[in-house]
């Protein structure tokens, strides 16, 4: 990654015209991260993308060279956004304990054209902790014990919530595939 | 299969939507941020420098990397006092135009 070495030096000799540059390359990237993340409250995107170069630009000593930088910046927003996410679920009652329902008879495959949008706007229709459980613990693969660390819930409600949040998601999946069906 | 592998495998095959570009008017305020994050650790890179390393500059800019002035003056960030910046970060596509101008090339025409 030369280039990316001698960009990250041009903005640690505080290269203006190399900050333009970081900002040209990246902020595409970084905002279509973050709205994936972030989705149906693209209030906050703007302000996570802003943090995110901000905290690259005070951190870009560390970098090393030894991945792309826009794997690093990703990484920088990845922890942004998992903090948005952690602040969010601190605040939310966890479920008690309760029956859920059995197997849920999802051997159907993945249409995996149509995939992205349909688990877009069905998480977008959730109410926002189930929302954010699922892209924490299945898009950015968090487990649940770290969830609950990182929130200071115990990991059993983190678990239950999260068996609500996949419960909740698969009835409207499988709506959805009526819809397609009828 | 149960929902939980249900759930990795759809993550794993699903990208979620993110249609929409970064827009002018952020790109613009997020220099305008780190310019300033880079001038409370220093002095800027002073322009005949940063010319040297290969990148353009504005008119403006170049005006006055031509002067026989101090680093410190060379230093200077004159994007604070440029219609293109206050432009560019309340408009997308501002109407502006120089070339080497960031706040022009964060336009997305």
């Amino acid at each position: 990654m030369p280039d990316d070495r001698a960009l990250a030096a041009a903005m640690l000799a505080r290269d203006r015209k190399a900050a333009a540059e970081f900002v040209q390359r990246f902020s595409g990237p970084l905002v279509a991260y973050v709205r994936s993340r972030l989705q149906p409250r693209w209030e906050d995107v703007d302000d996570i993308v802003q943090d995110s170069f901000l905290t690259a630009l005070r951190s870009i000593a560390n970098y090393r060279g030894d991945s792309p930088l826009r794997a690093w910046l990703l990484g920088i927003a990845r922890h942004k956004v998992e903090d948005h996410y952690r602040a969010r679920l601190r605040l939310v009652e966890l479920p008690e304990e309760g029956e859920l329902a059995g197997d849920p008879g999802l051997d159907s495959l993945i249409d995996r054209a149509n995939a992205g949008a349909r688990a877009s706007a069905i998480l977008c229709s959730l109410p926002e902790h189930y929302r954010l459980v699922l892209l924490w613990r299945y898009w950015d693969q968090r487990s649940a014990s770290e969830m609950a660390a990182l929130t200071g819930k115990t990991v059993k409600s983190m678990e239950r919530l999260l068996a609500r949040a996949r419960a909740e998601f698969r009835t409207q999946w499988l709506e959805k595939d009526k819809e397609v069906a009828a | 299969m149960n929902d939980e592998l249900w759930m990795e495998q759809l993550a794993a095959e699903a990208a979620l939507e993110n249609s929409a570009p970064a827009s002018s008017c952020l790109k613009s305020k997020i220099y305008s941020n780190m310019i300033l994050a880079m001038e409370e650790g220093g002095p800027l890179l002073p322009l005949p420098d940063t010319k040297q390393a290969g990148r353009a500059l504005c008119v403006f800019e170049h005006l006055v990397e031509i002067l026989p002035a101090p680093d410190s003056v060379q230093s200077l960030q004159y994007c604070k006092v440029c219609h293109a910046k206050a432009l560019g970060e309340r408009m997308e596509n501002a109407p502006i135009y120089w070339p080497g101008c960031p706040y022009c090339e964060f336009q997305n025409r």
